[in-house]
């Protein structure tokens, strides 16, 4: 084999211990140093940003779950406001109700105190017009006048009387 | 195919150099090593340069590499062992950027060479066992005892163990060259075949030239990675001296 040829041994070793040598400073001095730096900083930096992105995460479901219980409250709140409003549109209805029923009640009322009351001023206007009729007529027929409570007097009983008999008949 | 399919591996001094009395000359093999430290230092270093968040490409393949090996090291030593990365990320940078660039046609595999695989295996060995008997003194002969062994079993255990460290630096020096070494010349072999088969019978052992050349990437890779761990684990084994309690395997 041409490679146990020792006549090359001594050059090999020779330019291998320089070759080697100065390769060994050259990385040693300006190659590894950065290199071994910017993956320390590196794998700082990805640490951190994980670290962080943890932080971040934790913070969010921290805040969802307090919207969260925020919403069911407010949720809770509206059907509790709602309930009540119904309640008393309810309630307000029913009132209404029964006020304007009453209401109607006592306009209707009224109304038919206040047509009692109408016809009864007719009737007794009818028969004091009849009346004083009556008494003119009777006065022209007598020809002498009779005084006027006496007039009155008789008139009345005499309407009594027409009145008792139509009533009973 | 008159040629040796070992002839790729062979050697021939372009600029004779003589350094006291020591033959330095240069010939292909060293030029390939000037290849791979200057691709290697240009990537890692302009790819280092940009230190953005959101990594360029060049930066993406330089901090891979280097994420990469850092990974090794956490690995097989722990945090203590970061203070062997530039060591141990040169020398998987090396080996893996000659392991890669041999396989480019017309180049050279500098880690073919028996010569320049053991200078990293002896060397990493060595500093492996200088570094235990530095931090542990006369107990880091220890190592040459598995925790647990019954006294009665020493005289058998010690040779075994010396043994399994001296082949250490042998095994990884030799994997890292028969590895390289073996797939090239199936590629060289298969290469020769498709050639001088012609037309009618030469594409089959050119298609199997492609597809071995796809599994070599892949072995490139894998040999820098064994080197580059098992250097760890020798480095780790002396810093730690049994702490961590499991044998590796070899």
């Amino acid at each position: 084999m041409p490679q146990f040829d020792t006549h090359f041994f001594s050059s090999l070793i020779f330019w291998e211990v320089v070759s080697f040598g100065i390769l060994f400073w050259v990385l040693w001095k300006f190659a590894f140093p950065p290199i071994l730096e910017t993956l320390e900083a590196r794998e700082r930096k990805i640490r951190e940003s994980l670290e962080q992105a943890e932080r971040h995460r934790a913070e969010a479901e921290r805040k969802m779950q307090e919207y969260e219980a925020k919403l069911a409250a407010a949720a809770k709140e509206a059907e509790a406001l709602f309930t009540a409003a119904r309640e008393r549109a309810q309630r307000v209805q029913e009132d209404n109700e029964q006020r304007l029923q009453a209401d109607a009640e006592r306009i209707k009322g009224d109304a038919q105190r206040e047509i009692e009351a109408e016809r009864r001023k007719a009737i007794q206007d009818i028969r004091n017009q009849t009346t004083e009729l009556a008494l003119l007529v009777a006065e022209k027929v007598v020809g002498r006048s009779l005084s006027d409570a006496d007039h009155r007097r008789l008139a009345d009983e005499a309407l009594q009387a027409v009145a008792d008999a139509s009533r009973k008949g | 195919m008159e040629e040796s399919p070992l002839h790729p591996f062979e050697l021939h001094e372009l600029i004779p150099i003589s350094l006291f009395g020591l033959d330095i000359s240069i010939n292909k093999a060293v030029l390939m090593m000037g290849v791979v430290v200057g691709l290697a230092a240009t990537v890692l270093v302009i790819g280092g340069s940009s230190r953005r968040l959101v990594p360029t490409k060049l930066q993406s393949l330089a901090e891979l590499l280097v994420d990469f090996i850092r990974g090794i090291i956490l690995d097989t030593m722990g945090k203590d062992g970061m203070k062997f990365f530039p060591l141990v990320a040169s020398l998987f940078v090396f080996i893996l950027f000659s392991n890669l660039l041999g396989l480019i046609p017309g180049s050279y595999t500098v880690t073919s060479q028996i010569i320049v695989t053991a200078v990293f295996a002896v060397s990493v060995y060595a500093l492996s066992v200088g570094l235990g008997f530095a931090l542990h003194g006369v107990k880091f002969l220890g190592i040459l005892v598995p925790p647990g062994t019954p006294g009665w079993l020493l005289p058998l255990m010690i040779p075994i163990e010396l043994v399994s460290q001296l082949a250490r630096p042998v095994s990884l020096a030799v994997r890292l060259f028969a590895n390289m070494t073996a797939g090239h010349t199936i590629l060289g072999v298969l290469f020769g075949l498709a050639i001088g088969g012609g037309l009618l019978i030469g594409w089959l052992p050119f298609a199997f030239t492609i597809a071995m050349n796809a599994l070599e990437v892949g072995i490139a890779f894998i040999q820098a990675y064994i080197f580059t761990v098992l250097s760890c684990v020798y480095l780790g084994d002396a810093v730690t001296l049994h702490g961590h309690g499991d044998a590796h395997a070899h």
